[in-house]
C-alpha cells in the first residue's frame, strides 16, 4: 500500500471502500477516539477558553515566527544544543546523514515522528549504510511490513492482530499467537536489544519553547525516553511552526493535545529537554542536535487562511471526526498527513498540482473544525484551495494549445506540479445551476419540467438504488445517484404552497 | 548559515505578503485573524481550574493524586513516617516477588535516602545496586527513585535530572517505585510547570510520568509495559520531608 500517491486519490479511495476489514478497523478506532475525546473535553469546564487561547498563542507565534525562532535557537544553543536549518527535505536528510557519518553511527533508533516521514529520512539513512529501527510499536509493525502509517496516532490501525502475528512469525520467528500482550512483549524484547546497541537516537518534537530553548515530546510507550536517553547522540527534527513563546504556554497545549488525540488527561510520559547534560557523569546523550525544517511551511504564512494550517498540533482529532476518513482511512490520501488536515497541508507542502484531488476529499460538513483544539477552519481552507485549483486550471486552459509549442510551457506546468484534471462538464453544470437559481421565472419553470421528468425514476420517494430497484439518473448525473439517494423535487414547492394560501398557523404556545 | 538566512527571509517575505489579507480579515471582524492578540496568562485563575478527579475541599491533594494515579493503572501507598515508607517498600517488593516480575534485583538512583531506607527493608533480595550503568540496568527487576514533585489532578510524577540519576532507573526495569513527599504535590499541571521553571536555569531533562508504560497500537487493545515499566508504585510520604534531605 505504500506506493499509493496523492495523484491517484480517487482510485485509492475506491479500493479502500471495498476493504471491509479496513473499514471495520477504522470504524472502531475513529468512534472510540471520538467518544474519548468528547468525554475528556467535557471533563474540563474551560475547554472552549483553552481552544481560543491556544489559537491566540499560535497566531502570535506565526505572526512573529522569525523572532521566536531566533529566540529559541539562541536559548537552545546557550544550553548546549546545536541547531541546524533545513530549507527542504533533501537538506534535512543531508544534515542528519552527515551528522551520523561524522559520529561513525551504525545503528539508529527512532521514535515516532511525522516530520521524518514527510522527508523520508529512513530511506536516506539506509542509503547511507545505516540501520534504522522504528521503536514505537505501531511504527515498528508497519516498518516490518514495509508499509506506511494510516493514522497519526495509531499508525498500524489498518492491521489486525492476526496479520501482525503472521508478520512477527515470518520476520522474527516467533510461535504463532494472537495474544496482544505476547506480541507486545516480543516487540519489547527485540527492541531492547536495538536500544542497547544504538549509537544515534532520532525523535520528533511536539513543542519547542522559545523562552527556554526546551523541546517537549509526548508519548505513552517509553520509547521516546529510551531514544532520547540511551544513545550518545540525539537528533530531534521539527517543523519551524512548532514554537511556543513561553514555558507556561505548555500548560494550555498539554491540556489540549492528549485529550484531543487519545482522550487521555496526559500521555504517560512527557520529556522536556533543555540543552545537553551538564556533567559528563550525568545520564543522557553527549550531543543534542535540533533540525529546523521549512519544506514549504514559510510559504503558508502568506495568507491568513493558509497560515492557519501551521497552528496544527497533530492530534488526529479531525481524522477521527471526518466522515471521509472514517470510510477510507489514511493510505488512500497517499500522503504522510491524511484526513482533513492532510487534505489542506499536503497540497501546500508538495504543490497543488500534485495533490489537486485532496481538497475535494471532504463533504465540508465542518466536523473537523468543530473538534480542532486550535480552531483551524479546515472547511474554509479547503474552499480556499479549491478556488486556487480552479484559478490555475483556468490559467492552464487559457494558455491552452499555444503553450504546447512554447518552451516556457513545460516550466509552467512543472511549477504547478503537474496537470489538473479537466472539469469542463462540472463547470458547465455549475454555470447552468447559477443561471437557474438567480432567475425566479427560470427556476420555477425548471422545477415544473423536472417534476415531469423525474416521474419515471422516483421509487418510494427517492431517486437512487432503492430496494434493489434501479431508479437512477442518466449519465453523467447518474454518477451522483450511483452511490447515493437523492430527494426528488417536491409535489408542490414552498412558493406554490404560499401562493395557494399557506400561512404560519402553528400556535407557538402549544407545540405538543 | 545560508539556510538560516533564507528561511528567515522567506518567513518575513511571506508575512509581509500576508499583511493586506490580514487587514481585510481584521476589518471583517474575523476573530481568528485579529492582529492585536490578547493572550492573557495561561495560568490565570480562569484557566487553572482543576480537572479529572476534582479537589472539592473534602479531599486532600494526596487523595486526589492517588485516585488519578490508580485510574491510569498505577498504585499509590500513603505513608505517615519514614518507618511507614520502609514498610511500604517492604510490602511492594514482597508482592513483586510473588508476581512474574520477580523483584529479586533492585537498582536504586543515587539519592542517598534510598540506600538508607533499603538497608532497613526486611524482604530478602538478591542484589541492590546504586545507579548501575545503562547496559547493566537492563538486567534489574525493580528501579527505585524519588520524585521531585507530583500533580494531583492527573496522578503525575515529575522527575528532574538535576536532582538525582533516575532517568533510566525509572524507565528500564519492569517495575518502578517512586517516593514523593506529600509537601511536593501540587494540584495542577500549571502550578507544577511554574515550580519547574522557577530556578535560574531549567534542568536539562524534566520528565512527567503518569502511570505505567502503555500502548494500544495492536487493534486498540491496551497493553501495559511496552517499553517502560509494567508496574508503577508511588509511596507518598506524609511525614517529615525525606526527599529534600
Amino acid at each position: 500500500m505504500s506506493h499509493l500517491t496523492t495523484e491517484t486519490f480517487d482510485s485509492n479511495a475506491r479500493a479502500a471502500l471495498v476493504d471491509t476489514q479496513l473499514r471495520g478497523a477504522l470504524r472502531n478506532a475513529t468512534s472510540l477516539f471520538g467518544k474519548r475525546r468528547l468525554a475528556a473535553a467535557r471533563g474540563l469546564e474551560n475547554w472552549e477558553d483553552l481552544r481560543t487561547q491556544a489559537r491566540a498563542i499560535k497566531d502570535d507565534v506565526l505572526l512573529h515566527l522569525d523572532r521566536y525562532l531566533e529566540e529559541f535557537v539562541s536559548n537552545a544553543e546557550q544550553r548546549g544544543a546545536k541547531v541546524h536549518w533545513a530549507r527542504d527535505a533533501s537538506e534535512a536528510n543531508q544534515i542528519v546523514c552527515d551528522l551520523a557519518r561524522q559520529q561513525g553511527v551504525r545503528n539508529v533508533v527512532k521514535s515516532k515522528s511525522m516530520v521524518t516521514e514527510e522527508i523520508h529520512l529512513n530511506d536516506a539513512l539506509q542509503a547511507s549504510g545505516m540501520e534504522v529501527i522504528e521503536t514505537d510499536l505501531g511504527e515498528y509493525i508497519i516498518q516490518l511490513a514495509g508499509e506506511a502509517p494510516s493514522h497519526i496516532i495509531v499508525p498500524a490501525i489498518h492491521k489486525t492482530k492476526g496479520q501482525i502475528a503472521e508478520l512477527f512469525t515470518a520476520k522474527l520467528g516467533i510461535e504463532p499467537t494472537d495474544d496482544v500482550d505476547k506480541l507486545t512483549s516480543v516487540a519489547r524484547n527485540v527492541l531492547r536489544q536495538r536500544f542497547a546497541n544504538a549509537d544515534l537516537g532520532i525523535s520528533g518534537v511536539n513543542f519547542a519553547v522559545a523562552e527556554t530553548g526546551t523541546i517537549l515530546i509526548l508519548e505513552n510507550e517509553g520509547n521516546v525516553r529510551l531514544t532520547t536517553s540511551l544513545p550518545k547522540v540525539h537528533i530531534a527534527l521539527m517543523g519551524i511552526e512548532k514554537i511556543l513563546p513561553r514555558f507556561v504556554d505548555l500548560d494550555v497545549f498539554l491540556k489540549l493535545l492528549p485529550r484531543s488525540g487519545t482522550g487521555q488527561q496526559l500521555t504517560t510520559y512527557q520529556s522536556l529537554i533543555t540543552g545537553t547534560k551538564r556533567r559528563p557523569e550525568d545520564e543522557g546523550p553527549e550531543q543534542l542536535h535540533i533540525v529546523l525544517l521549512d519544506n514549504g511551511r514559510s510559504r503558508m504564512l502568506a495568507h491568513p487562511t493558509t497560515r492557519q494550517a501551521l497552528a496544527c498540533i497533530r492530534c488526529g482529532a479531525c481524522l477521527n471526526a471526518c466522515p471521509v476518513y472514517q470510510q477510507i482511512g489514511g493510505h488512500a490520501y497517499g500522503s504522510v498527513y491524511p484526513g482533513p488536515i492532510g487534505a489542506v497541508i499536503t497540497p501546500q507542502l508538495i504543490g497543488l498540482g500534485k495533490a489537486s484531488q485532496l481538497p475535494y476529499a471532504s463533504s465540508l460538513c465542518g466536523a473537523c473544525r468543530e473538534v480542532c483544539p486550535v480552531k483551524i477552519d479546515i472547511p474554509e481552507l479547503l474552499l480556499h484551495l479549491r478556488a486556487e485549483i480552479t484559478d490555475r486550471k483556468q490559467e492552464q486552459e487559457q494558455a491552452g494549445g499555444r503553450r504546447q509549442e512554447q518552451a516556457g510551457g513545460r516550466r509552467q506546468e512543472q511549477e504547478a506540479g503537474g496537470s489538473f484534471k479537466k472539469r469542463t462538464g462540472e463547470r458547465f453544470a455549475f454555470r447552468l445551476f447559477a443561471a437557474v437559481m438567480t432567475r425566479p421565472r427560470t427556476y420555477e419553470f425548471s422545477v415544473k419540467v423536472g417534476r415531469l421528468l423525474q416521474r419515471s425514476i422516483v421509487r418510494r420517494g427517492k431517486i437512487g438504488r432503492v430496494g434493489g430497484m434501479l431508479a437512477q439518473l442518466a449519465p453523467p448525473l447518474g454518477a451522483w445517484t450511483n452511490a447515493r439517494d437523492m430527494r426528488p423535487i417536491a409535489e408542490s414547492t414552498f412558493r406554490e404552497q404560499w401562493r395557494a394560501g399557506l400561512r404560519d398557523d402553528t400556535d407557538p404556545g402549544s407545540d405538543t | 548559515m545560508a539556510a538560516r538566512e533564507s528561511i528567515l527571509r522567506s518567513i518575513r517575505e511571506h508575512l509581509v505578503a500576508s499583511a493586506p489579507h490580514d487587514v481585510v480579515h481584521a476589518e471583517k471582524g474575523d476573530e481568528q485573524s485579529e492582529l492585536t492578540l490578547d493572550i492573557g496568562h495561561p495560568n490565570g485563575d480562569r484557566l487553572s481550574a482543576s480537572v479529572g478527579v476534582q479537589n472539592d475541599g473534602a479531599r486532600s491533594l494526596i487523595e486526589v493524586f492517588g485516585a488519578n494515579l490508580e485510574a491510569v493503572g498505577g498504585h499509590c501507598i500513603v505513608a505517615r513516617s519514614e518507618a511507614e515508607v520502609i514498610e511500604a517498600l517492604n510490602g511492594i517488593i514482597a508482592s513483586l516477588q510473588d508476581s512474574p516480575l520477580r523483584g529479586r534485583t533492585i537498582a536504586l538512583s543515587n539519592a542517598p535516602l534510598l540506600e538508607r531506607l533499603m538497608a532497613r527493608v526486611e524482604t530478602r533480595v538478591d542484589e541492590i545496586a546504586v545507579s548501575p550503568s545503562a547496559a547493566e540496568l537492563f538486567d534489574y527487576d525493580v528501579g527505585i527513585s524519588t520524585a521531585q514533585a507530583a500533580i494531583a489532578e492527573t496522578g503525575t510524577l515529575m522527575i528532574d535530572s538535576e536532582a538525582e540519576r533516575h532517568r533510566l532507573v525509572s524507565l528500564v526495569p519492569p517495575a518502578h517505585i517512586a517516593i514523593v513527599d506529600a509537601a511536593n504535590i501540587r494540584l495542577t499541571l500549571g502550578e507544577t510547570l511554574a515550580t519547574a521553571s522557577q530556578g535560574p536555569e531549567l534542568s536539562p531533562t524534566i520528565t512527567f510520568i503518569t502511570g505505567p508504560s502503555r500502548t494500544a497500537d495492536i487493534e486498540l487493545t491496551l497493553a501495559i509495559g511496552v517499553h517502560g515499566p509494567q508496574e508503577l508504585y508511588v509511596v507518598v510520604n506524609e511525614g517529615p520531608p525525606l526527599t529534600n534531605s
